[in-house]
């Protein structure tokens, strides 16, 4: 039964028309923050766009030579931006998947665990709202040589200390698991809203079909929580790609001991502030926002595929 | 299979109105004959679906036993129970298409892709949904999902099949067919099948025998022809039947039953103490007229053509009633005619109890 378009376009939930005149209210109401947007983030955006493409341009003078791909050729060629490509990249393959599965443990352990669900979602809902200079402090000193945490820990194993912040071997891994624990709130609250959006009438369904907890889990629990194990670890793979503020905080403003956590928004950072390269700079901001598209076209294509109920 | 339950009570921590726990299902005895079809039947929250969740093993039993023929399945999980359960909204997974809907409980069973398949597909034919297999529940109407359900239920060749409100969700004309699509279904595989509803007229055209239900307390078992002919108790008899059964109040005497409001007698005989306030109960089609001097007046409040007939709205001393009387048969509103009862299909029961006394 496939109804046919309506020609007349109506909001959603209700009959009611849309004219111009239903519009001005919301237009009104969303004004002041359509204004922010557009002064802070819109115009700056084009503004980068222009710049990306202009050759030889001086910041004091305002003066470049014309448009061209100058800046995308330098970069490309640039092997720190290569490299913070793939230092970038190789942090995502790790912090993102890595932090899904350990949220969906959790998050599946605390919807079963019906009665102190509300203290632990403010619980994990604490590294959101806590200063990241804070946690970046805690972290320098769970990493310290000789007190820190993490040695103990691994000192109980009898594994010899490590120098977690200066060993150029294990800052890939310090970054990573700093990374991985800063991204479990924000994955937890989602996976468990996706959880609750679960209609418990098919955990029933299929015990009577036979099915035990584990059935229940890969055949049922993962693919119905599909949608929002995508949507979270897009958006994940969105903000780890521009990592930054934690080697900030953990590394006092160096990309790493030898530069080797060179990321891209540093890569960014460093052309812009350092090195006064702007056209450098926006072409690098470019390229990022490219790979940030095309994970959000994915996102939707996908979300499209996994509604299952409309 | 056989079922047998003995002293199945099933309390919930929650409380109800007086501060006591809910006692949802109350000290139910009963056997279901293998091979047949029993109505669940009783008003809203009388316990019908967690009879049927007791069934099937999802809900613990608080106390009694639960016999498969006889081997007692009262500790048993659902999966060793071997039970198809329908859920009143079907509850398809709704990422899977209908023929893996149908696989899924072959699929926990650990039985082989291309057995599983094959079996999935005759099943899919019996319930006439194999033209959808490949389709998702969200792209199938509600008789095709209701199909879907029974098939998912009866793949793994359950012996017994439990289905809870099954028609619930359907529009009336789907529904009268969907019932007989289930009675087909039931006698082409042969299972025994408890079927949960409450609409009494969907209970008594579907099943072999019936499971009448007040609150927990389970008030009649008898073969479906049975409760309608014979009801156990006041509930009973004002449950089961369309129209209602009438009800006239009044005073048992030597001579009969005494309508309140008039000095006339109904002649009936039972073994009650003179002046016991009692309840006739008439059906319908158990109330004749006549213009002549047999029976007891009668006042004609209004008529309806119901086609074929004249639906009566008559009334005897205080009380009101409803009969049935030939079209031609000529009548005024406030006309007195005389009313008689037959044999089959009057009552009589206790005012306060409901007890039946004849
Ligand atoms: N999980 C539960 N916890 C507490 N009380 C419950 C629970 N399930 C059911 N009850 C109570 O038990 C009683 C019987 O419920 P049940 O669902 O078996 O009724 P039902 O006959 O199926 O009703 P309906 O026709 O509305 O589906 C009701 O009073 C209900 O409130
Ligand atoms: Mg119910």
């Amino acid at each position: 039964m496939t109804e046919k378009k309506k020609r007349v376009r109506t909001y959603k939930d209700t009959d009611e028309k849309i004219t111009a005149k239903s519009l001005i209210k919301p237009f009104l109401f969303s004004l002041p923050f359509m204004v922010g947007l557009i002064i802070f983030t819109v115009y700056p955006f084009i503004k980068a766009v222009l710049l990306s493409f202009m050759e030889n341009y001086r910041f004091l003078s305002g003066k470049f030579t014309g448009y061209g791909l100058g800046n995308y050729q330098a970069i490309i060629a640039d092997p720190n931006f290569i490299n913070a490509l793939k230092s970038t990249t190789k942090y995502v393959l790790i912090v993102v998947p890595i932090s899904m599965a350990l949220s969906l443990l959790i998050a599946v352990g605390l919807n079963s665990v019906k009665k102190l669900q509300g203290l632990f979602q403010t619980v994990y809902f604490l590294p959101l709202v806590t200063s990241s200079t804070a946690i970046g402090m805690i972290f320098r000193w769970l990493y310290d040589y000789d007190y820190g945490l993490f040695n103990y820990f691994i000192g109980l194993f009898g594994i010899d200390r490590i120098h977690w912040l200066a060993d150029v071997r294990f800052t890939m891994a310090s970054i990573c698991i700093y990374g991985i624990w800063s991204m479990l709130p924000f994955t937890i609250i989602l996976l468990l809203a996706g959880l609750q959006n679960i209609d418990p009438v098919y955990y029933t369904a299929a015990r009577a079909d036979g099915a035990k907890s584990r059935d229940i889990f890969f055949n049922i629990t993962i693919p119905l929580l599909m949608p929002t194990i995508i949507l979270t670890s897009i958006v994940n793979m969105m903000s780890a790609f521009k990592v930054y503020d934690s080697l900030f905080v953990l590394y006092g403003g160096k990309p790493g001991p030898a530069f080797n956590l060179y990321t891209v928004i540093y890569y960014l950072y460093d052309m812009f502030w350092n090195k006064n390269k702007l056209g450098n700079a926006a072409a690098s901001a470019m390229v990022l926002f490219v790979i940030i598209a095309v994970f959000t076209l994915l996102q939707n294509l996908i979300s499209k595929k996994t509604n299952y109920y409309k | 299979m056989k079922v047998t339950i003995k002293n199945l009570t099933k309390k919930f921590a929650s409380r109800d109105k007086n501060g006591e726990p809910v006692i949802a299902v109350n000290n139910l005895t009963a056997e279901f004959e293998s091979g047949k079809l029993i109505a669940l039947l009783g008003p809203s929250g009388c316990g019908k679906s967690t009879m049927l969740n007791m069934l099937s093993g999802i809900l613990p039993v608080t106390s009694g036993k639960i016999y498969f023929d006889d081997t007692d399945v009262t500790d048993l999980t659902p999966d060793k129970r071997e039970v198809g359960l329908v859920f009143q909204n079907y509850a398809l997974y709704p990422h899977m298409t209908v023929l893996q809907n149908i696989c899924f409980p072959l699929k926990i069973k650990k039985v082989p892709k291309d057995e599983r398949i094959a079996r999935a597909k005759k099943i899919a034919r019996m319930v006439h949904i194999d033209e959808y297999l490949n389709r998702l529940p969200k792209e199938l109407s509600g008789g095709q999902q209701q199909r879907v359900a029974i098939a998912r239920a009866l793949v793994k060749n359950p012996k017994l099949l439990l289905l809870d409100e099954p028609l619930s969700n359907l529009d009336a004309k789907l529904r009268l067919e969907m019932r007989e699509e289930i009675r087909r279904i039931q006698r082409e595989s042969g299972v025994t099948t408890v079927f949960v509803t409450h609409d009494q007229e969907e209970a008594t055209s579907i099943s072999d025998y019936i499971v009448l239900m007040k609150l927990g307390v389970m008030q009649q078992f008898s073969a479906t022809r049975d409760i309608y002919n014979n009801p156990a108790n006041l509930f009973v008899a004002d449950f089961i039947g369309n129209p209602t059964i009438n009800q006239l109040h009044g005073e048992y005497t030597s001579s009969g039953f005494k309508p309140d409001g008039t000095d006339e007698i109904i002649p009936i005989k039972a073994d009650v103490a003179e002046g016991t306030r009692t309840i006739l109960a008439a059906r319908a089609e158990s109330v004749t007229f006549n213009k002549g001097e047999n029976g007891i007046s009668a006042k004609v409040n209004d008529m309806y053509s119901s086609g074929k007939d004249w639906l009566l709205n008559i009334d005897i001393g205080n009380n009101n009633l409803r009969g049935y009387c030939d079209a031609d048969y000529e009548l005024i509103p406030e006309e007195i005619i005389k009313v008689q009862f037959k044999d089959k299909g009057v009552f009589l029961f206790d005012e306060k109890s409901g007890e039946r006394y004849c």
